[in-house]
């Protein structure tokens, strides 16, 4: 099928199979590799990306879905310098062996687009779906009700 | 010179005598308390933070590579069968298939075991292999291999396999004293029944391997733990020298133990690249990674106590039936009840069960997690026959030495681990939690001890390279699974240097540069590599040093450098490191350092004490962990902030260990039925707890240079304990097993 979209604020139009996920059209189209796989039937969060601005798993989504659409990925988050809440993710340490983080931030990225200053059980509600093997959670709160605060 | 010592080493309780190679003798002085050095002991970030919180970060499973094969791996439906029909020619005809291997094909490499199983033991043991263009193609064509497996009989209830006497291995037993004796003695007697359950390490990046050949050389990256036994296991396999293979490990997304050497695909990967001429990827789909990443053994295990009057612990009788799937190594689940307290008659016997499910293997404190889970839940149990406080009962019965061995312990402040938990946790009023409470949950705070190895041993190497603009270049053998112990040897290193933190760049994880670092296991690498990075560090300075006095002609002794700075010890010279490491040019000072033995006659042994605080919904069965209070003795903690990352991981771990994961098998077919993350409760955010860490942070003597021990295992171990026992604090009982899922509260509740 004919897929075009947006990613990362730029355009593309491609031939995809019907049966391709958007995960592997990032990944293995685009090369882009930040985005990652950990489970393959969404529920772990790794893959997450921006749709429009909605943290979606890429796992899940076809690609052709994605046809008309804006995608932002990891890569796409603080392309020129690192965003508060990335550099919150470095202070705070919220982060291990760091496979499951670029979906973190893609999530977070898109609970504080949607609320400037949430609490914590608001944090601990939008990030339930994003596992992290380390148990980096303590932290992954912290990074972002600091990010939240003004990057401070 | 270099000269070679005879020591013993020693890895999760495992203690071997061996040669190491040690440079000559360093004449480092011990460091002092924190307070006074500048960088050791304050919280400092992941220098590669920012990259993984970019997504620069490259995995293993991310390597591309021009013209690679992707490949797939067809794994048993079964617990137990025989393949008695499997079609790899039909795989061959299909497009883009390069490379087809069952359990007949004659390989290049020798393994123990075969690496394709004709008759595969348990669901997910892989029977073929391929490889193709695409991932797509893998995947079809593993489809077409029209696998006819012949069902044998399997077993895998534990019961079926005790009663058919099945052992992996012979039973063991250690005894000191005379048990029955003392038993029959004792005032007071408690016996306890628990089974824990196969528990999956489950890191979010599967295990992986991406294999290439170039001239009869080898290059693997391997998302594994220990990438120099990768090594020497690919170049053995394979008939190669040592120098004609390289394992690169940049980043790994987690292990937990269970990614160890090679692997079944970087042997694979490696054959498969050998025969098609083009790279291969082999990369665990999740559930593969499920079925056959590993599993932490599950355990039935009994512990009978005595004590006398006065709580006097007299006589420890406990078993352990270990469910070792094929075999392997028999994890150490009784040693906690041999070690954790002084007792003069004690016996465990350990019996090794063989079943149709994939061999145990390595997660984290493996053995010792199950087996404080129970122990430290009899031990409450004798506390409260003996109408004692749990924290008072443990205080009586503390030990300075390790009693199978008679040696004392380099340093043990576990005295001071519990004081400091039970003012952090509120200990004292632990009995107003039990009053009603207005949500009508029921609560109760409970504890346990921890006890591990972790001293760490050689060998261990590292280079440390200083530059003309004062930049340090530290090259360890070491791979990050995610601990940060590159951050760890940076401020070590940049300690002893005497030049600030973002001046240091550590590297590790490829063994073509040939500075050797252990696994990342057990605990031991901290206090195995930072002692060798310190000595490295600590040549430089000294040669630095010795530079400065040529340039400013005062006697190198004279001198001292830090914070980037050069001074004499009168005061007059204050200079810049890089007024004279600006006259190197593209030279560099070098040092080269190596971990010495540990001193001989003591033991090395890291401790702790955690608290949970846990509100029982009588009504639902569910248990929710409020708090839990960790406090370690792990010797000087050289990154706080690290530190108290690896203890809250550990923490969740150990909770969801207690609380919700566990690997179900169907009997009737063998096959587990939950190998997925959607089934398979991992933890998230919502199920974390506040956790409160500290140390103890008194550096321990047994560890040279640096005072630190491991921490990778101690905080998982008691949390299982501490979240039973704060269960039976609230309820006044106990569940037969783990975890305290909703059915086996409310039985227990009944």
């Amino acid at each position: 099928v004919q897929i075009s979209l947006d990613v990362n604020g730029e355009r593309y139009e491609l031939e995809a199979r019907a049966d391709l996920r958007l995960l592997d059209l990032l990944r293995d189209e685009l090369g882009l590799l930040g985005t990652k796989l950990a489970c393959g039937e969404g529920a772990c969060g790794a893959c997450a990306v921006l749709l429009d601005g909605r943290a979606v798993p890429s796992c899940i989504l076809l690609a052709a879905a994605a046809d008309g659409h804006a995608v932002t990925t990891i890569e796409g988050i603080g392309r020129d310098r690192p965003t508060a809440l990335q550099e919150a993710f470095v202070a705070e340490d919220a982060l291990q062996c760091g496979f499951c983080t670029p979906g973190q931030i893609v999530t977070a990225t898109a609970l504080l687009a949607r609320k400037g200053a949430p609490t914590r059980e608001e944090i601990r509600a939008a990030m339930s779906g994003n596992l992290c093997r380390c148990g980096a959670y303590p932290k992954i709160e912290r990074a972002i009700l600091r990010a939240a605060g003004g990057g401070g | 010179m270099p000269r070679f010592v005879r020591s013993e080493v020693e890895m999760e309780g495992r203690f071997e005598e061996v040669w190491t190679l040690v440079d000559e003798d360093d004449d480092l002085e011990p460091w002092p308390d924190d307070p006074e050095l500048a960088l050791v002991g304050r919280p400092a970030p992941r220098e590669d933070g920012l990259v993984r919180a970019t997504g620069q970060a490259r995995y293993t499973v991310d390597v591309v590579l021009p013209g690679m094969l992707h490949a797939a791996v067809l794994r048993s439906p079964r617990a137990h069968g025989r393949v008695v029909g499997l079609d790899l020619d039909a795989a061959r005809k299909l497009p883009g298939v390069r490379a087809v291997m069952g359990p007949d094909t004659k390989l290049s490499l020798a393994t123990d075991e075969p690496l394709l199983a004709g008759e595969p033991a348990y669901a997910g043991e892989a029977i073929a292999v391929l490889a193709a263009d695409t991932p797509s193609q893998a995947a079809a064509a593993v489809a077409t291999l029209d696998l006819e497996l012949e069902a044998l009989p399997h077993v895998v209830d534990r019961d079926d396999a005790l009663n058919e006497q099945r052992f992996a291995l012979e039973p063991t037993e250690e005894v000191r004293g005379d048990v029955d004796a003392a038993l029959a003695a004792a005032d007071v007697r408690i016996e306890l029944e628990l089974e824990t359950p196969d528990h999956l390490q489950t890191p979010l990046e599967p295990h992986a391997a991406v294999a290439s050949w170039e001239g009869g050389r080898l290059t693997a990256w391997i998302a594994t733990q220990g990438m120099f036994s990768a090594r020497d296991e690919l170049a053995e396999a394979f008939g190669l020298p040592k120098a004609h293979v390289r394992v690169v490990t940049e980043f790994v997304g987690g292990g937990f133990g269970s990614k160890q050497g090679a692997g079944t695909e970087a042997l694979l990967a490696a054959e498969l690249a050998r025969v098609t001429g083009r790279p291969v990827r082999l990369v665990n789909d999740r559930h593969a990674e499920q079925l056959d990443g590993g599993r932490r053994a599950w355990t039935r295990q009994s512990v009978r106590l005595g004590a006398d009057r006065d709580g006097t612990l007299v006589a420890v009788d406990a078993d352990a039936v270990v469910d070792q799937g094929r075999g392997g190594w028999v994890p150490p689940v009784l040693v906690p009840a041999l070690a954790l307290y002084r007792c003069e008659h004690a016996r465990a016997l350990v019996f090794p069960l063989q079943t149709n499910r994939r061999t145990q293997n390595a997660f984290r404190a493996p053995g010792v997690v199950e087996g404080t889970a129970c122990f430290e839940q009899a031990v409450d149990e004798l506390a409260l026959a003996l109408g004692l406080d749990p924290i008072e009962l443990r205080t009586r019965n503390h030990v300075d030495v390790d009693q199978s061995s008679g040696m004392r312990y380099s340093s043990k402040r576990l005295l001071e681990c519990y004081e400091r938990a039970a003012e952090l946790a509120g200990w004292a009023d632990r009995e107003r939690l039990r009053e009603p409470q207005p949500d009508g949950l029921l609560r109760g705070l409970g504890c346990a001890s921890q006890f591990w190895w972790g001293g760490g041993g050689p060998p261990s190497h590292a280079t440390v390279r200083l530059d003309a603009d004062a930049r340090a270049l530290v090259v360890t053998g070491i791979q990050d699974i995610g601990t940060g112990t590159f951050t760890t040897a940076r401020i070590v290193a940049a300690e002893e240097l005497g030049i600030p933190l973002p001046q240091v760049h550590v590297v590790g994880g490829d063994t073509a540069r040939e500075v050797y670092g252990p696994v990342a296991g057990g605990s031991m690498t901290t206090p195995s590599v930072m002692p060798a990075v310190r000595s490295a560090a600590g040549r430089v300075r000294r040669a630095l040093l010795q530079l400065a006095g040529d340039v400013l002609e005062i006697a190198p002794g004279d001198l001292v450098v830090g914070d980037g700075r050069i001074r004499s010890r009168d005061g007059a010279v204050d200079i810049p490191v890089t007024e004279v490491t600006g006259k190197l040019g593209d030279a560099t000072i070098d040092g080269s350092g190596s971990r010495g033995p540990n001193p001989p006659g003591s033991r090395i042994n890291t401790f702790g004490c955690q608290i949970a605080q846990v509100a029982v919904d009588p009504g639902l069965g569910d248990v929710i962990v409020e708090r839990v209070v960790a406090v370690h003795d792990v010797g000087r903690v050289v990154n706080p902030l690290g530190a108290s990352s690896q203890v809250e991981g550990g923490v969740i771990q150990g909770i969801a260990f207690a609380l919700s994961e566990e690997l179900v098998v169907d009997p009737t077919t063998g096959v587990p039925v939950n190998a997925t993350l959607d089934d398979y409760k991992v933890p998230t955010i919502a199920d974390t707890p506040e956790i409160v860490c500290d140390f103890v942070g008194v550096p321990d003597p047994g560890n040279p240079h640096v005072g630190a021990k491991g921490l990778g295992e101690p905080p998982i171990i008691p949390t299982a304990a501490a979240i039973a026992n704060a269960f039976a604090h609230a309820t006044g009982r106990r569940a037969r097993a783990l975890p305290l899922t909703r059915a086996r509260v409310l039985e227990a509740l009944r």
